[in-house]
C-alpha cells in the first residue's frame, strides 16, 4: 500500500511530461512501438502458419499414418521381375497379424482418373478401391446426413456402391439435388452413390501445395475423388489383385518407429526379399515444416528483439537527455526532503510511462498489419481463412515492452537518484 | 530554554586536488526559537557550506550539532531527507518552482515526500500557505506566468507548508527589484512571530541588516556574532 502511495504521483508525473514532450516522447518510444508490433505480428502469422499445417498433416492422416506404396524393383533385383507380386489384399492378413502396433489397415487400388457420368452431367477424378479402414486412416468421415461409407459388407459382396468427394458433387449434380441413392456411370458400370466425404475446409493461412491447380490449393485436391469398395476396384476394373498401396494407421504416434520397422520386416519376409514396396511417413514432412518455422520465428524474432533493444537504448537515451535537463529539478526535489528512492522511482515511473504508451501504439499497428496481411491474403486466396489476433500474444508483447521500459529506465533513475542535491542546485 | 541548533567545532575539510580547503574551520554557534538571523560573508566564507550542513544536505567533516535536542551531525541520507522534508525549509536565489507544476502543485511539493502523504490534504495544507504569503490568487497558474516577488512569495510559502522549525533564505533578494526585496523579507522575519528560526544567508550588508542577529564570517569561521 506505500508503494503505491509512492508509486501513483510517480506515474502521473510520468504521464505529465511524457504530455510536455510529445515529439521527443514519440521518438523515444519508436523502437517499442516497432518492436512491439514486429514481435505480436510475427508470432500472430507463425502462429497462424502453424495451425494450418498441423490440419495440413492432419487431412494427409497426420503423423500416426504410414503408407505403403507399390515401387518398381530396385536395379540390383531387376533381374528378379517375375518373382515380385506386388502389394496384394495378403499383405493386409500379415500386417494385421504380425504388427501390432498398427490398429487400421487401408488396402487402396487405383482404378484411375476416370469420367464419371450423371444423366446429361459428368466430370472426371480419380477414381479409388478401399475398405472401411480407409475413414479411421486418412482422418477423414462422412456426416449421417450424407449417408454412409464403403462397408466391410460391400466389399464382402463386391457391391456396386461409390462414395463421392465434396468437390464433385456440384460437378454432378445440381444443388437441388440429393447425391445419395442417385445412379452414376462409372466406365459404363452403374454404381449407388452411398454417401459423400466431409469437406475439408483450411483454416489459418493456406498453405499452398505442389498438388493445387486452381484456388482452394491442396484442400480442394482432397476434396475430390470418388471410392468404391476395394474388391469391386480389383475385379471389375483392374482384373489382378495387386494394390495401388496401403494406408496404416498406429496407435501411438510415439511407436512410429517401431511400427515402421516391424511392417518393414514383415513385408520384406513376406516378399522372400524383394523390394517392391516403399514404406513412407508423415514425419519428414512435419520435420521439414519444423524447421522452417523455426527458421521464421528465429529470424522475425530476431527482428523484434533487435527492435526492442534498441527501443530499450532509445528510452534509456532519453531519459538520460531528460534528466540532464532536469537536474535542477532533482535538486530542488531533494531539498525540500525527497529520498534518492523517491527519485529513482520518479524517473523508473517515466521510463515505464514512457514504454507502456509506446507498447500500447504498438499493438494497435500491429493490429493495421495484421489486418493488411489479411487484406492481401484473402486477394489472393478468396477460400483462405488467415490469421487472427490473440488478446494473449498482444498481452505478452505488452508485457514485454514494459520489461524493456523499466531495465531501460534503471540506470538514468539510478543516476538521478544519486545526484548531489548542493551539486544539482548549482547546475545551470 | 536550549536552543533550536547547538553546534561546536564544526569543521568541514574538502579535498581540492592535493590540498585540503577547509570551508569550515571550527565553527561554535547557537541557534534559538523564532530567531531571525542573518549569516554574512563574501563567497568563500564558509556561510553556503554552513547553511548546507544545518539544512541536511551535507554533513560535516568533525564536530557537533545538536538538533532539538538530537545529535544529528552524521545521519544517513534517507534520514536526513527527513529531516528536510519535516523540520527545514529553504528559499533559494532563483526561486527553483519546477516549471511544470502549478503554483499550489509546487507549494504541496515537500509533502508528497511524507510516510502517509495524502494528496487532498497536501492540497489544502499548500493553499494555506499560499493565503499565509497573500498568494492564494494564483493557485492554479504557473511559476513562469508570476513576477519575480511573485515567485519569491510561494517559493516561501512552499518552505513553510510542512510548519517547519527553522528556514533558511540563501540570497532570498537576489533576484528581485527593490520593491520586492522589502516585501519578501519583511514576509520572512514575520515568520518568526510562529516560532520559526529564519536564517538568511547573504553577502549584502543591507539585506542582513533586516535580521535581529547578524553573524560574519570570513575563511571558514566566525569574525563577529553581533545581535542589534
Amino acid at each position: 500500500m506505500r508503494l503505491f502511495d509512492r508509486v501513483r504521483p510517480a506515474v502521473i508525473n510520468g504521464l505529465r511530461e511524457l504530455q510536455a514532450n510529445k515529439v521527443r516522447s514519440l521518438l523515444s518510444m519508436s523502437g517499442i512501438i516497432l518492436g512491439v508490433a514486429s514481435l505480436v505480428a510475427m508470432v500472430t502469422v507463425v502462429q497462424g502458419m502453424v495451425g494450418n499445417f498441423r490440419q495440413f498433416v492432419d487431412a494427409m492422416g497426420g503423423i500416426e499414418k504410414i503408407t505403403v506404396l507399390r515401387e518398381q524393383l530396385p536395379k540390383e533385383q531387376e533381374h528378379l521381375a517375375e518373382l515380385s507380386e506386388g502389394l496384394t489384399m495378403r499383405d493386409v492378413d500379415r500386417i494385421r497379424r504380425t504388427v501390432p502396433l498398427v490398429r487400421n489397415i487401408s488396402p487402396e487400388a487405383r482404378v484411375g482418373y476416370e469420367k464419371i457420368v450423371y444423366e446429361d452431367r459428368e466430370t472426371n477424378t480419380y477414381v479409388t478401391g478401399v475398405t472401411a479402414d480407409y475413414l479411421p486412416v486418412a482422418k477423414r468421415w462422412v456426416e449421417p446426413e450424407q449417408g454412409r461409407f464403403v462397408s466391410d459388407l460391400d466389399v464382402h459382396n463386391m457391391t456396386d456402391v461409390i462414395v463421392l468427394g465434396s468437390a464433385v458433387v456440384p460437378e454432378l449434380f445440381a444443388p437441388n439435388v440429393d447425391p445419395v441413392g442417385q445412379v452414376v456411370k462409372v466406365r459404363g458400370r452403374r454404381f449407388t452413390v452411398i454417401g459423400v466425404l466431409n469437406n475439408i475446409e483450411g483454416t489459418g493461412m493456406q498453405i499452398r501445395s505442389a498438388n493445387s491447380r486452381s484456388s482452394g490449393g491442396a484442400w480442394r485436391y482432397r476434396n475430390s475423388g470418388a471410392f468404391i469398395p476395394v474388391s469391386t476396384a480389383l475385379t471389375k476394373y483392374n482384373g489382378n489383385d495387386r494394390l495401388s498401396g496401403l494406408g496404416l494407421r498406429i496407435a501411438d504416434p510415439e511407436q512410429l518407429r517401431d511400427a515402421v520397422e516391424q511392417a518393414e520386416r514383415t513385408m520384406l519376409a513376406a516378399h522372400k526379399g524383394l523390394r517392391d514396396f516403399s514404406i513412407s511417413t508423415n514425419e519428414q514432412t512435419l520435420e521439414d515444416f519444423r524447421k522452417t518455422e523455426a527458421a521464421f520465428k528465429l529470424s522475425l524474432g530476431g527482428v523484434a528483439g533487435i527492435s526492442l533493444f534498441v527501443g530499450g537504448i532509445g528510452i534509456m537515451n532519453v531519459m538520460l537527455a531528460s534528466i540532464n535537463e532536469r537536474i535542477r529539478e532533482i535538486g530542488v526535489r531533494k531539498a525540500v526532503g525527497a529520498r534518492g528512492s523517491d527519485l529513482f522511482l520518479q524517473f523508473l515511473a517515466e521510463a515505464a510511462v514512457v514504454s507502456v504508451v509506446g507498447g500500447l501504439i504498438g499493438l494497435l499497428v500491429s493490429v493495421g498489419i495484421v489486418s493488411l496481411m489479411n487484406f492481401i491474403l484473402m486477394q489472393a486466396l478468396p477460400t483462405g481463412a488467415v490469421a487472427t489476433l490473440d488478446w494473449v500474444i498482444m498481452g505478452e508483447g505488452l508485457a514485454f515492452s514494459v520489461v524493456i521500459g523499466l531495465i531501460a529506465g534503471v540506470y538514468p533513475a539510478l543516476r538521478a537518484a544519486k545526484l548531489d542535491p548542493i551539486e544539482a542546485l548549482r547546475h545551470e | 530554554m536550549p536552543p533550536l541548533i547547538a553546534i561546536r567545532g564544526l569543521r568541514k575539510t574538502y579535498r581540492m586536488g592535493d590540498e585540503n580547503v577547509h570551508a569550515l574551520d571550527g565553527v561554535d554557534l547557537d541557534f534559538q526559537k523564532g530567531e531571525f538571523v542573518a549569516i554574512l560573508g563574501p563567497s568563500g566564507s564558509g556561510k553556503s557550506t554552513l547553511m548546507h550542513i544545518l539544512g541536511f544536505m551535507d554533513t560535516p567533516s568533525e564536530g557537533s550539532i545538536v538538533f532539538d535536542g538530537e545529535e544529528v551531525a552524521r545521519l544517513d541520507p534517507d534520514r536526513r531527507a527527513w529531516y528536510r522534508s519535516h523540520r527545514v525549509g529553504f528559499v533559494f536565489q532563483a526561486f527553483n518552482l519546477l516549471p511544470r507544476l502549478t503554483v499550489v502543485e509546487n507549494v504541496a511539493l515537500p509533502l508528497l515526500y511524507r510516510d502517509n502523504s495524502d494528496p487532498e490534504a497536501n492540497l489544502a495544507a499548500a493553499r494555506a500557505a499560499l493565503e499565509r504569503v497573500g498568494m492564494s490568487h494564483r493557485l492554479d497558474h504557473r511559476p513562469g506566468q508570476l513576477s519575480g516577488g511573485e515567485r519569491q512569495r510561494v517559493a516561501v510559502a512552499r518552505a513553510i507548508v510542512g510548519t517547519p522549525s527553522i528556514i533558511f533564505a540563501d540570497e532570498p533578494t537576489g533576484n528581485l527589484d527593490v520593491k520586492n526585496v522589502d516585501r519578501v523579507l519583511d514576509l520572512l522575519g514575520s515568520l518568526i512571530k510562529e516560532g520559526i528560526t529564519v536564517v538568511l544567508v547573504t553577502h549584502d550588508l543591507s539585506v542582513a541588516e533586516k535580521a535581529h542577529r547578524v553573524i560574519s564570517m570570513r575563511a571558514g569561521l566566525v569574525q563577529e556574532d553581533r545581535v542589534r
